[in-house]
């Protein structure tokens, strides 16, 4: 039974990594990775969301009639991406500010409705917790590996809430990875290694 | 008693839709103050380094008098420009002869690490003394040098400054 759980944990990270297997949601990826410290603040308002949403959906599964299944799990996503959004403007302006129109679009974000409509509405309470703790944590390191590489080219250095990470070894950055172009490059040639090399299929 | 699905479905959507609502203006009335409060100090902590001699200031719908022993010497505003992110909102302070006396970015939506360059002082800085006549990217025939590779960034940024500058040469009498 725990093993049975664990893989469900296990399974979000490596095996069917949202950003890098599923390929799913890629929008947001693509638009805030420009800073490891939006990557971190994307990371904890999308763990929220799925996490809060997915328990919830997951509780009341038995209760839902499954002709108004979508709109009921939107209403619920979209509401626990409402708070997030005030908590954040409350408490962490900054991070609220660079992840502007992102973070309302959390609702529609194809993984966690997935999560809901694959997962959640199927799947047991715990089996539900590990699954989307799973993907939080596949969607954070995917985002935040993607995020290290273009502000650490694209800027020179990689500075974190203030403090900077990394000494400044590029006088003159490359821009363009701080761009758009610059997450589809680092996306491409990271899911090239990674299947290359086979850590992921 | 057994439901039809209909029914069902209806009371299942109202009572999610009701709850959520609910708890949504719960979250709402919180937040509120504090969002409000934190912009608010912001803001403050921007008058009182643009205007160092300043000792009191006036609030009036984005407006702002800062006085000296109860007589002005400088008003401010908030100003909006519309860059290559969204929205941005910038603080334009001028002295009594309409010559800005500072500028700062309250908040911004530009690229990281390129258009957010517009926050820097390097280019903030050129602002000051500036009338605004001059308030103009060079290549327009102004004073005002652009953040390179951020052309639409600042010029969003300049314009703002303009207009905020012409607001308050209205406050200051011409």
């Amino acid at each position: 039974m725990s093993r049975v759980k664990l893989k469900e944990l296990t399974k979000g990270i490596l095996r069917q990594n949202p950003v890098f297997v599923l390929v799913l949601g890629l929008c947001p990826v693509l638009a805030i990775t420009t800073r490891v410290e939006n990557a971190i603040g994307m990371t904890a308002a999308f763990t929220f969301v799925i996490l809060g949403s997915n328990l919830l959906i997951s509780t009341l599964k038995k209760f839902i009639p499954h002709q108004v299944r979508i709109p009921t799990y939107i209403v619920i996503i979209a509401s626990f991406v409402t708070i997030i959004e005030f908590i954040l403007h409350a408490f962490a302006v900054n991070i609220y500010t660079q992840l502007g129109v992102f973070l309302p679009l959390i609702t529609v974000n194809c993984i966690v409705l997935g999560r809901a409509e694959a997962f959640a509405s199927k799947h047991p309470v715990r089996d539900s917790i590990m699954d989307t703790a799973g993907m939080s944590v596949g969607f954070g390191l995917a985002v935040i590996t993607i995020s290290a590489i273009r502000e650490f080219f694209g800027t020179g250095k990689i500075v974190l809430f203030g403090y900077q990470l990394t000494p400044t070894v590029l006088s003159s950055p490359v821009g363009g990875m701080v761009l758009p172009m610059g997450a589809f490059l680092t996306i491409g040639v990271l899911l090239a290694i990674f299947r290359k090399t086979g850590v992921l299929k | 008693m057994k439901l039809g699905v209909h029914t069902k479905s209806v009371i299942v959507l109202t009572v999610t839709c009701a709850f959520w609502a609910a708890a949504l203006a719960v979250v709402y009335n919180v937040t509120k103050p504090i969002i409000e409060s934190t912009e608010k100090v912001e803001i403050d902590a921007t008058l009182r380094r643009i205007f160092p001699d300043a000792d009191n200031f006036i609030e009036e719908h984005e407006h702002y008098t800062s006085l000296k022993e109860g007589v002005p010497i400088g008003y401010a505003t908030i100003s909006r420009g519309y860059g290559y992110g969204g929205e941005m909102k910038l603080l334009v302070g001028i002295g009594l002869d309409n010559r800005v006396v500072g500028v700062s970015v309250i908040s911004n939506s530009e690229t990281a690490g390129v258009g957010s360059r517009i926050t820097e002082n390097t280019f903030l800085g050129q602002f000051i003394g500036q009338t605004a006549d001059n308030l103009k990217l060079r290549k327009d025939g102004g004073q005002i040098d652009a953040v390179t590779g951020a052309t639409i960034s600042s010029t969003a940024a300049v314009e703002a400054v303009y207009n905020g500058v012409k607001l308050l040469e209205n406050m200051t009498g011409g």
